[in-house]
């Protein structure tokens, strides 16, 4: 019998016959995913973020919806609206992309905060209210977010509240020497996404979604998880710490990372290999501080396992 | 929510129950008016506190301190003095009530209130008085407490927290009491004016009948061995010689050219006191005075003081070098058994004793002399005199009002008197004959403790009798009273009198009163004995402290006994510290996490020092690197540590342990 985490590895290496020489965010992602939380990618423009996206959509077999973010984007643009019907004489919701099981919001800090805040409930709480209806999104539900970095023109930087619904953020960069010889002398990524396998289903998903939810972790490992919280919300140079949904983001990851580890339990690896995709975009240094993914691997310095 | 500077309403609620009760303490010595001044700024606070009043303006609060300032000046007629101090202490005390604004101002009435809680002891040292300073300060304990609370706490909790706090810090107050040395106090403390209780030095006919009206302790003595008896009982206190007309008083010490140098307690003999003859077996004892405010001292004759404060004079009574402001007790040796000024009198002073200046009382010295020239000695004399007294006079202490020829009065007209009446007529007849004679004024008797064997001499024993030079026998104790009332000397003033309107007039509530109602009577007893108790062991622990603390140190020098103090408080305050090492002490950790650490420890020996991030496997993964050799012990070790701790599995501890010792 294979490991219950084998279709997760399947899935890996056919995002990273697409994404060139990027297995470990591409295993962020997928522990993101299998936690249960929205991915947030952040990068220069032409860093492979979309390809990315859509290369987890497709193995991963959800459907898929994007949304374009601009400047001038609507919030029916994303949820969708009722439209008169004459026959009928009544009106009809057309549903916007928001319902889709994975959804890619290119750009996301490209349009307005208005905008950008209908996602929030659809993020927060798997539903979206229209006009008066609250109506229930496909389950799984997937977010997955891509920006420009924020000091690029024509971008309104995400509140906090939202970056904090993001369970993880993630930085792409440039590709090492090797795969980017690699990426230039082989065909477009963007041509072969068609021909990636379908690894996955929403059904099978769900299964391993529960899995990680049985990982163990022992009072030892949640006494570390705590202090290290905790510490986060004693930084000198940083305005706030890690709130306690942060603190259940950071084991949960942990639990993915495990369970893709193939152990049934978390160990301290875990939490740090996780620590600094969930906890960074979570803290807020203060002006003229140290960038915060530094903040965050002092934290991992300063914090005893024990 | 609540602002931070809000005074909690039980804290505000307590330190009203606090200024009523501390009130109560002094109660004694503030006026009435203050008192009432109090009662008027309380219910203002309470207004306040319901919203109905406002605070009072700048103008109000200044017409405030200054009648109560002016009252002051006006009832007790000076400001520098303990009862005026004290009042202005306590005046400001519950006016700060109408400033109390913010828990700041909260906590100098906090701080304010201990101190006018301990006032209280300089006026009296009953364990009446120190029980009710310890609870003032445990209810401006209770404040202060109360005042760091939220209200949501509640009334009781504080009075909890006050209580802990005082318990925890009885056993250093013992300790202290115990060892700290008594310092005499750094700045002079103005004594309080003990309303006039007790023998004075100027002796009017009606000043002890007074003195009769008062049920209060004058002193108490333990005797070493059996007890004289009764009518033995002459506690000697100051010696009139000087006659007006109308008082009897001292000399003042420039007037009596043949007066020795006194004799301070534990020194040698002075010269003088070569006239002076020791017979007999001496009586050895201890006297506890009740503050008296006056300097002089009670004995039984021929006193030996040891207390190096007390000088005995030339007539042979004791004096202290500052006066009794509080309870005290000193020892000395009585010889009751005497020869005094046997060999001769000098002539100033045979002068001083026959002294009787102006013309008073005709009818008085005519008999006086007449009768001189009948008898044929002058021990015959006061043989007739007394007789006289014995036939014809009553005892009382509802004594008429005497007019200017006083004695004369006395002797034909009213023949009505208590022992003032009786002395001083006696010692008047006597000079006028021309035998020296002089008025001693003290007390006589006083009533067995029946089970502590110990004497309480109360105020109604006050007595006045005589004192006459006879040719041969020197100065010889005559007391009229017993040819009157032998029943006075036999037993007690308060079996004789105790009928009499005049007796206890002053205190209503004595239980002497009650002597007859035998529970009563008890009980009486009782108490005294426990007051007592409490001045021999608590109050005169002074005078035990030097030789207790030198049987316990060695040695009596400065730096044993600081030592000692900083020992003995350091164990004292230990169980606070432990009880708070207790709650402050982590959970003790898993024994996986012990071995981890040890682990640890093992590694570090052998070079590889663990960061504080690095977990199990991480930690082997870099031993494996950095120390090849130790590689598989390490992974073994690592990943049973990791299973224990991260994977919920139940190592074998032993095997474990076993392993890591191995390591090293």
């Amino acid at each position: 019998m294979s490991a219950p985490q084998q279709p997760v590895e399947a899935a890996i290496a056919a995002v990273t016959s697409v994404v060139l020489g990027k297995e470990r965010q591409i295993r962020l992602a997928l522990a993101c995913l299998l936690a249960r939380g929205h991915l947030l990618i952040e990068d220069v423009p032409g860093t492979g973020k979309t390809t990315l996206a859509q290369a987890l959509a497709r193995v991963l077999g959800l459907s898929y919806g994007r949304i374009q973010f601009t400047s001038d984007l609507l919030p029916a643009d994303i949820i969708g609206i009722s439209v008169y019907q004459r026959e009928q004489g009544s009106f009809e919701f057309h549903p916007g992309p928001v319902f889709n099981q994975l959804i890619l919001a290119d750009e996301i800090n490209r349009s307005t905060p208005k905008t950008q805040s209908a996602l929030l409930e659809a993020m927060a709480e798997g539903q979206v209210s229209v006009e008066g209806e609250t109506r229930a999104l496909p389950q799984p539900f997937f977010v997955i977010a891509t920006q420009n970095p924020g000091t690029q023109y024509g971008t309104f930087p995400l509140p906090e509240s939202q970056l904090d619904r993001f369970l993880m953020r993630l930085h792409l960069g440039y590709p090492d020497a090797e795969s980017e010889r690699e990426l230039l002398a082989g065909t477009n990524p963007r041509l072969r996404l068609p021909g990636l396998p379908r690894v996955l289903d929403d059904a099978r998903l769900a299964a391993l979604q529960a899995r990680v939810d049985k990982i163990q972790a022992t009072p030892a490992l949640i006494g570390y998880v705590q202090r290290l919280v905790h510490h986060t919300r004693q930084l000198p140079d940083c305005e706030h710490g890690v709130s306690p949904r942060g603190g259940l983001a950071l084991l949960q990851g942990a639990r993915a990372w495990a369970f893709m580890a193939g152990r049934s339990h978390v160990i301290p690896e875990d939490v740090q290999a996780v620590f600094g995709p969930v906890i960074a975009h979570r803290l807020h240094s203060a002006a003229g501080g140290e960038p915060a993914i530094a903040a965050a691997q002092r934290v991992l310095n300063a914090v005893d396992i024990l | 929510m609540e602002p931070v500077w809000q005074i909690p309403r039980p804290a505000l609620f307590w330190l009203l129950f606090t200024e009523v009760a501390l009130a109560g303490l002094h109660a004694d010595h503030l006026t009435l008016w203050l008192l009432g001044a109090g009662a008027l700024v309380l219910g203002w606070r309470v207004q306040i506190y319901r919203g109905v009043w406002h605070y009072p303006g700048p103008w109000a609060k200044a017409v405030l301190v200054l009648m109560c300032g002016g009252a002051i000046l006006a009832s007790y007629g000076r400001l520098y003095g303990l009862e005026p101090m004290v009042a202005l202490l306590w005046s400001g005390f519950i006016l700060k009530l109408l400033e109390m604004q913010r828990r700041r101002d909260a906590l100098i009435l906090v701080c304010l209130g201990y101190f006018v809680a301990v006032t209280q002891c300089l006026f009296s040292q009953t364990p009446g008085t120190a029980l009710g300073t310890l609870g003032g300060v445990l209810l401006v304990t209770v404040v202060l407490a109360a005042l760091h609370r939220r209200a949501e706490a509640g009334y009781w909790r504080p009075v909890r927290t006050a209580a802990a706090l005082l318990a925890e810090a009885v056993p250093l107050m013992l300790i202290l009491f115990l060892v700290m040395p008594r310092l005499g106090s750094l700045w002079t403390v103005p004594q309080p004016r003990q309303g006039a209780i007790g023998v004075s030095d100027v002796l009017a006919p009606g000043d002890l009948s007074r003195l009769g009206a008062s049920g209060e302790v004058a002193f108490r003595v333990k005797f070493d061995g059996t007890p004289p008896p009764h009518n033995q009982l002459y506690w000697r206190g100051l010696v009139l010689s000087r006659f007006d007309g109308r008082n009897w008083s001292r000399i003042e010490p420039g007037l009596d050219a043949d007066a020795g140098a006194s004799r301070r307690g534990g020194a040698g003999p002075q010269p003088w006191e070569s006239a002076v003859q020791r017979l007999g077996a001496p009586r050895h004892y201890r006297m506890i005075l009740e503050p008296s405010g006056e300097n002089w001292l009670f004995a039984l004759e021929t006193p030996v003081p040891e207390s190096p404060d007390v000088t005995l004079n030339d007539d042979l009574t004791l004096t202290r070098a500052t006066p009794v402001a509080s309870r005290w007790s000193h020892s000395l040796t009585s010889w009751m058994d005497y020869r005094a000024a046997a060999g001769g009198l000098g002539d100033g002073r045979r002068a001083l004793e026959t002294m009787l200046p102006g013309v008073a009382n005709p009818r008085t010295r005519e008999l006086a002399a007449r009768w001189r020239g009948e008898v044929d000695s002058d021990a015959a004399l006061v043989e007739r005199v007394l007789a006289l007294y014995n036939r014809d006079y009553v005892y009382s202490l509802e004594a008429p009002l005497l007019g200017r020829d006083s004695v004369d009065e006395f002797l034909w007209r009213t023949r009505r008197g208590f022992c003032e009446h009786f002395a001083g007529s006696f010692v008047f007849i006597m000079r006028a004959a021309g035998v020296p004679a002089r008025v001693v004024v003290g007390y006589q008797g006083g009533e067995y403790h029946p089970d502590a064997s110990y004497l309480t001499v109360h105020q109604y024993d006050a007595h006045a009798w005589a004192e006459v030079w006879l040719a041969g026998r020197g100065w010889v104790r005559v007391d009229p009273t017993a040819a009157v009332a032998p029943e006075r000397i036999e037993f007690s003033v308060a079996d004789l009198l105790g009928g009499e309107r005049a007796f206890l007039a002053d205190s209503p509530l004595s239980l002497v009163r009650f002597r007859g109602i035998r529970w009563l009577d008890r009980l009486r007893l009782q108490l005294d004995y426990y007051d007592y108790l409490w001045a021999q062991w608590v109050l005169g622990y002074e005078y035990r402290q030097e030789r207790l603390l030198t049987g316990w140190l060695g040695a009596w020098d400065p730096w044993r006994l600081g030592f000692f103090i900083l020992g003995a408080g350091a164990l004292a305050l230990l169980p606070v510290l432990f009880g708070q090492l207790r709650l402050a002490r982590r959970p003790p950790r898993p024994p996986l996490e012990r071995l981890f650490e040890r682990y640890c420890r093992q590694l570090a020996r052998r070079g590889v020092t663990r960061a504080p991030g690095e977990a199990p496997r991480a930690l082997a993964e870099r031993v494996a690197r950095e120390r090849p050799a130790l590689g598989t012990d390490a992974a073994a070790i690592s990943a049973l540590l990791e299973e224990g701790l991260y994977g919920g599995g139940e190592p074998d501890l032993a095997d474990l342990r076993q392993r890591i010792r191995r390591l090293g």
